[in-house]
């Protein structure tokens, strides 16, 4: 992958945030066909296209040290996007050597992790950060071992403890989240969490994607994708900063439109966690302005069509049903009604 | 409301009926969860050793403390305030021990306060038997200020702490006992729908 | 599924019928970390034929050195255990599985009871290891039949000190499961790995002490029992082939061919199921995974364990 210099833009307030036309072409469009079902699509989570987000296991782009920033400013605002129960201490440290082993061996240029038997020495140049501690020794971290990595990570992350053959989500990092609270939801067992998704329960989605997790091995993580939309390339779309973002949800015109509105894509990848026996589940955002989706047309005619055929349950519950209209007809005009390709790339 | 709906992540609550075999049996009610205890022992109850702990409370419509200590012919303790039950059950679950059936009855919020302390002893919530009694009000988490409000029984009332207007989600916390109540009229402020007490 | 190839570095006899192997990676580098109560799957060529046995890592799981692993010598099997006695040596070469952990310690116990019957003690030995790091309050019970089958028993000592207790049959000091049951603190969970007549009254007294299941492990891997051969035809896959009476249909699908999806081989994770379209004699269910009900509708089966009696078993493969 060609080193992105890292951008310096905001995701809230003046929202400078903006893709290069290389983020763009490696953007992970979720659409295959022309319609779209609530469905587990999981795949092995191994690397596939040099280049694209699939790439490495964690993958490191363009809006890093922007990222990092954000979650720092909302944790400021709000500490309880972090959440860790007291059972989950293993797999705090499952976490800090899944990051550090896998962002040094993938991204050498910008981390380093140097072990000499527990004592660890990691360097992260991005963010300036150079530290040795005790692997296994909490004291010897400026704060719990998984928020000091999770704050040097791009995406949300939710560990969830396996016990009585069941999930719970018992730790989390979530500060980017399509309207859910950690804060809330820890705790929850993995059907409870995903309580609210309309149309999955029904077709017995959960009972099938839970079964398959608690069989997830360690040395063989998986992903899906996972889809929403935004108005502004906000990333603390939280529940608790509704009253802030929420007003956005009115404020697209047919003007707007392609400037406010973005596409927001989760890869969503669930990797084993050897000491604790729990589930990393990253949910790892990509946004995308209409304008800059735009610029590929498969990918404009796509989207109309899918947002045309979606279920109304799935439309309210993603939260688009204020704008959603102004978007089909903002697209219009680039609809001339030929059959596209199946798969996800760009042409 | 549809058909075929209901909150997944709420717990079913169910009547009380005892669990055998067990080595002791407590039961924890408060306000109007008193008449669940009075239907238990109108069933053949267990021998072993049963303690019933009880208290009213100023919110219930009715109490029983009076008709519960006439009747019920096992260990009582009443309590007289929530406060001072949950005090007296954490200290009694000390002496639990595995192989003790717990029981508890009242509103939602009561329940799932008693659940805190169960669960604190190292009880799962799924192994304790819940009844709901006299009211659906419910327990519900601001989400932006991360009080509760106890006993709302309207789908849009003013937080108690912070004032918002919110609209109570149809998703539970039970390491919280609440539900999400998020505001209503965020998107198009002063946009409130009109209320209605939906949990009597 | 993620392979391991390790080389045997030690074997040692610990008794006159349990061999403890040590396994280090190829090229010398380190193994996965893992979970206390985790096994791995070894794969053996025996005369062409592979087989494949879960083993319970019992060596502590922060030591990515080496895996250590137990095997008891089962006369009346298939062969396996026979094969890692007299077949394996120091330099062999095997292939295993990544660790799996399907008896892990729930983290939610105030205090965890352990009890092993025999070769049974292999999970808890990684168990331990993690229960003294995290400083956790256990006890250890051990049941075997004589002094000479007390396997690991000095390493035990060392680990769990005044938490282990010995239970030696041939002294007439069985395990008193009521005693063991009874005034146990709120929040303490019991796992037991052992031979089936010991779990059975294991499960049996905490549940007539009113113990909620949530509180209750148990692991057992069966073997795949001998049975009579018979025939299997597979939808997807278009085939028809045999189950010999030594093999499982688990390990008849692998000698076609295919290589369907498993972890535990021993009929308790569930991973192998497959739907059964077709039947038209009796499905002869052997594991501990399916319901009772599951079992008695016939439209599901573990292949890594169950048989069939019938003329034609057709199976969604």
């Amino acid at each position: 992958m060609n080193t992105p210099a890292f951008k310096k833009e905001t995701f809230r307030d003046d929202y400078t945030f903006r893709n290069s036309p290389e983020a763009i072409r490696r953007f992970p469009f979720p659409f295959a066909e022309d319609e779209y079902m609530y469905s587990v699509n999981i795949e092995q989570h191994v690397s596939t296209n040099p280049g694209s987000v699939f790439e490495h296991a964690i993958d490191i782009d363009e809006h890093y040290i922007a990222e990092c920033e954000d979650r720092r400013l909302t944790l400021e605002r709000d500490p309880t996007r972090y959440i860790a129960l007291p059972h989950m201490m293993d797999a705090q440290w499952d976490m800090v050597e899944l990051i550090m082993e896998s962002l040094s061996a993938d991204y050498p240029q910008w981390f380093e992790l140097t072990k000499n038997g527990d004592q660890w020495h990691w360097v992260n140049k991005p963010l300036e950060i150079d530290q040795t501690f005790t692997f296994g020794d909490t004291s010897t971290l400026p704060m719990e071992p998984f928020e000091y990595i999770s704050r040097q990570v791009q995406g949300d992350w939710i560990i969830m403890d396996h016990r009585d053959d069941d999930l719970f989500a018992d730790m989390g990092m979530v500060t980017s989240q399509a309207d859910w609270s950690i804060a809330f939801d820890a705790g929850m067992s993995f059907k409870e969490w995903h309580g609210p998704v309309p149309q999955a329960n029904e077709i017995g989605i959960f009972d099938r994607a839970l079964k398959y997790l608690l069989h997830l091995q360690y040395g063989s993580p998986v992903r899906r994708l996972n889809w929403t939309m935004t108005v502004n390339p906000r990333l603390d779309t939280s529940p608790e900063e509704f009253p802030l973002w929420g007003p956005d949800n009115a404020s697209v015109t047919p003007e707007n439109v392609g400037e406010k509105v973005h596409l927001r894509v989760e890869l969503q990848a669930l990797f084993r966690l050897p000491r604790s026996n729990a589930i990393a589940f990253s949910v790892r955002g990509y946004l995308i302005s209409l304008d800059e989706l735009v610029t590929y047309p498969k990918w404009a005619k796509r989207l109309r069509r899918v947002l045309t055929n979606l279920h109304p349950d799935l439309s309210e519950y993603k939260g688009l049903d204020l704008y959603r209209q102004t978007v089909i007809d903002w697209l219009e005009p680039l609809e001339d009604g030929a059959e596209l390709s199946l798969g996800t790339q760009p042409e | 409301m549809q058909r075929g709906y209901w909150i997944r992540s709420k717990p079913l609550y169910d009547s009380l009926v005892w669990q055998t075999p067990a080595v002791a049996h407590l039961v924890i009610a408060g306000g109007e969860g008193g008449i669940a205890v009075l239907k238990l022992f109108q069933q053949m109850y267990p021998k072993d050793p049963i303690q019933v702990l009880y208290t009213d409370l100023a919110t219930a419509n009715k109490n029983y403390s009076d008709i519960l200590q006439q009747i019920v012919p096992e260990e009582l303790e009443l309590c007289d305030s929530e406060e001072s039950l949950l005090n007296n059950l954490e200290q009694r679950l000390k002496d639990c021990t595995m192989g003790t059936h717990f029981y508890v009855a009242g509103s939602e919020a009561f329940m799932w306060h008693v659940l805190q302390k169960t669960r604190a002893a190292g009880v799962q919530d799924v192994d304790v038997q819940k009844e709901l009694c006299g009211t659906l009000a419910r327990p519900v988490y601001c989400v932006h200020c991360k009080t509760i409000t106890r006993d709302v029984h309207h789908n849009v009332f003013p937080c108690s702490n912070c004032g918002r207007h919110l609209f109570v989600r149809d998703h539970f916390s039970r390491r919280l006992g609440a539900y999400m109540g998020v505001m209503v009229d965020a998107e198009e402020p002063g946009n409130i729908p009109q209320i209605e007490e939906v949990y009597p | 599924m993620s392979i391991l190839n390790v080389r045997v570095a030690e074997i040692e006899q610990v008794t006159d019928v349990v061999k403890h192997f040590t396994l280090v990676e190829e090229n010398g580098r380190p193994l996965p970390r893992f979970s206390g109560g985790s096994h791995v799957v070894v794969s053996m060529n025996i005369n062409g034929r592979i087989h494949r046995n879960p083993y319970s890592l019992m060596g502590s799981p922060e030591n990515t050195d080496s895996y250590h692993i137990s095997v008891r010598r089962q006369e009346k099997s298939r062969g396996g255990s026979v094969f890692m006695h007299d077949g394996v040596k120091v330099g062999s070469e095997l292939q295993i599985t990544y660790p799996v952990n399907l008896f892990s310690l729930s983290k939610l116990g105030k205090k965890h009871i352990l009890v092993a019957g025999g070769i049974g003690i292999t999970p808890f030995m990684s168990q331990i290891a993690d229960l003294n790091r995290l400083g956790d309050d256990y006890e250890m019970h051990y049941a075997f039949r004589s002094a000479e089958h007390g396997a690991f028993v000095e390493q035990l000592k060392q680990m769990c000190g005044d938490r282990l207790h010995l239970h030696i049959e041939s002294e007439g000091q069985r395990i008193n499961f009521q005693n063991l049951l009874s005034n146990q603190p709120l929040g303490t969970h019991i796992y037991v790995c052992g031979p089936e007549p010991m779990v059975n009254a294991l499960l049996l007294t905490a549940k007539d002490l009113g113990w909620p299941k949530t509180h209750v492990h148990s692991e057992q891997f069966l073997a795949p029992p001998i049975g009579e051969s018979f025939m299997v035809q597979l939808a997807k896959s278009n085939m028809e082939i045999e189950v010999p009476g030594d093999m499982s249909m688990l390990e008849a699908m692998e000698e076609a061919g295919l290589e369907p999806d498993f972890l535990c081989r021993g009929g308790a994770c569930g991973r192998c199921e497959v739907e059964v379209l077709e039947c038209d004699g009796a499905l002869m269910h052997n594991d501990h995974y399916l319901s009772d009900a599951e079992k008695a509708s016939g439209n599901k089966i573990m292949p890594c364990v169950s048989r069939a009696r019938c003329q034609k078993l057709l199976l969604n493969i």
